[in-house]
């Protein structure tokens, strides 16, 4: 129950961190122009290419403004546990946490949730504002089904991929505890990693064997699949497949980082690491 | 500029901190555009990622330079130093595009190797265009960063919100201006009055469809102006919270 207050008392954190700087409605609008400009890039990116190579298909716009808005979902809360202790190591908060006796999971977790319901309305906005605004300026009617099963079941597959962002969260948060210099550099190799590897922009066979194969075996990418048959291409069968391979796979990884991260908060305590400073 | 050079030299994994979206953002979109059967406009992506480095270390090591500064107690020590801000200002600038110029000759090897896009570059035109755009850019760096010494936290988010849309509307890795523009007239003209829409567009010209100055002279002469604009905007804000700062007592 004491891990469940914590969660809660972090998420609340992660709010805090995330808006209140500004007012809320301000904050959100700040995190969503990012989200909707990556998007809009990336389709032009194709329509400009398809257009010249006389192949342009307005279902693979959607292809992509899903792929796209989803990849920088997961990347915009995978690090967050990893910020939440390079920052706190350097404002003090990660210390207090750290020293408590019960482990910091929980409020890596809190954190991670937080960030988590966040970007799934911003990435929701910026699918919806990005099928509009493509729609404009392609001039053509881009394919996307929305009913209320199709938004349910996307919102199946982003609670799905929970367990395994949080587990890339976690497991990089794990490797954060030993760093003491350059770990806020990481989202920008995740959200790299993740444009390349997780079918976000093109098929992933589109890469060499065996970075095809590392890719095609990711959850994240399932994820995507899975959002794609959600409302694009509409195949129950084939988006209950990627979710439920998204889940198992993503609770499997989850298991592992769990693990990495207790075993690095254990040598963090017994070496005194989270004290240590960049000279 | 000798502290920044000097921070890479003794640190060589800020390159490796510095490669990794622009590389991943080139590779990405370049399989993206050859994934379309159009391997001809890949150049796009890598020199997208090669310009979106100097843009970012605009945005993270210039603009908001000042409030890193501030957190650990280093801006007190500019005020109270004899030497004029512009000139730290235009030190920082060019230690900025050293520093970050490993990183983009990174990006730009990878990419060749990785995709050998086609070339056909005038390079008289392609070095004159790439100066012109990266000291405007480092201009207009220079007077955000004066802007941003009214913020405080907020520079962080405000950076966050900004990388994205500016590559988006100045074209970083498709032409936002021109023939080939997918945005209405009026966004357009807006993108212009960005340096890196015109930069990116001159070394497009010049480096994919050998234009040579005759035909990019306007794009340099524009990007002329913007520079010098830039420059002198920047010091007249500088001077201005400056001495707000000074009469008030307080840095934020």
């Amino acid at each position: 129950m004491s891990s469940v207050k914590t969660v809660l008392a972090s998420i609340r954190i992660g709010w805090y961190r995330d808006f209140g700087w500004t007012n809320p409605v301000t904050g959100f609008l700040m995190k969503t122009i990012a989200p909707v400009a990556s998007v809009l890039s990336a389709s032009i990116v194709y329509w400009l290419g398809s257009s010249a190579a006389g192949s342009f298909d307005p279902s693979h716009v959607s292809y992509i403004i899903v792929g796209a808005a989803l990849y920088s979902h997961v990347a915009a809360y995978s690090w967050v546990p990893s910020q939440a202790i390079s920052e706190g190591k350097w404002s003090y908060v990660f210390p207090q946490v750290f020293i408590s006796p019960k482990s910091s999971t929980p409020f890596l977790v809190g954190r991670c949730l937080a960030s988590f319901v966040t970007s799934t309305l911003t990435s929701l906005i910026s699918l919806a504002f990005a099928y509009y605004v493509a729609a404009a300026i392609f001039k053509s009617s881009i394919p996307f089904i929305v009913t209320p099963l199709s938004m349910i079941l996307l919102l199946g597959a982003l609670l799905a991929n929970v367990p395994a962002t949080l587990g890339l969260g976690i497991l990089l948060a794990a490797y954060t505890i030993f760093a003491s210099k350059f770990e806020w550099a990481l989202p920008t190799y995740v959200a790299g990693l993740l444009m390349v590897f997780s079918e976000a922009l093109f098929p992933v066979s589109v890469l060499p064997w065996p970075l095809s194969a590392f890719g095609n075996v990711l959850p994240f990418t399932q994820f995507i699949r899975a959002a794609r048959e959600a409302v694009v291409y509409g195949s129950v069968s084939a988006y209950s497949y990627y979710v439920g391979y998204s889940l198992l796979g993503g609770l499997l990884f989850l298991g592992v980082s769990l693990w990495a991260y207790r075993w690095a908060e254990r040598q963090g305590r017994k070496k005194g690491i989270i004290d240590r400073k960049v000279v | 500029m000798w502290v920044r050079v000097m921070s890479v030299f003794n640190e060589p994994l800020w390159i490796a901190v510095n490669i990794g979206f622009p590389f991943f953002s080139s590779v990405g979109l370049g399989l993206l555009y050859s994934s379309t059967g159009l391997r001809s406009f890949v150049g796009f992506a890598i020199l997208g990622g090669i310009m979106i480095s100097f843009w970012g270390n605009v945005l993270w090591s210039m603009a908001s330079q000042f409030y890193w500064d501030k957190q650990v107690g280093l801006f007190e020590i500019y005020l109270t130093s004899p030497a004029p801000m512009t000139a730290i200002l235009i030190g920082m600038s060019l230690g900025g595009v050293v520093n970050t110029a490993p990183s983009a000759v990174l990006v730009a090897v990878a990419g060749w190797l990785f995709f050998a896009p086609p070339l056909s570059p005038s390079w008289l035109a392609v070095g004159l265009t790439f100066a012109l755009t990266l000291a405007s850019l480092y201009a207009m760096g220079m007077m955000l960063s004066s802007l941003y010494l009214a913020y405080g936290r907020e520079a962080e988010s405000i950076n966050e919100a900004l990388h994205e849309p500016v590559s988006l509307i100045s074209g970083v890795y498709f032409p936002s201006i021109g023939n080939f523009s997918p945005f209405p007239f009026s966004v357009q003209v807006f993108a212009s009055l960005i340096p890196l829409t015109i930069g990116m567009d001159a070394l497009r010209r010049a480096l994919f469809f050998s234009q040579g100055l005759s035909s990019i002279y306007l794009h340099l002469i524009v990007l002329s102006i913007m520079g010098g604009a830039l420059l002198l905007l920047s010091s007249k804000t500088m001077k201005l919270l400056e001495e707000k700062g000074r009469r008030e007592g307080q840095s934020r």
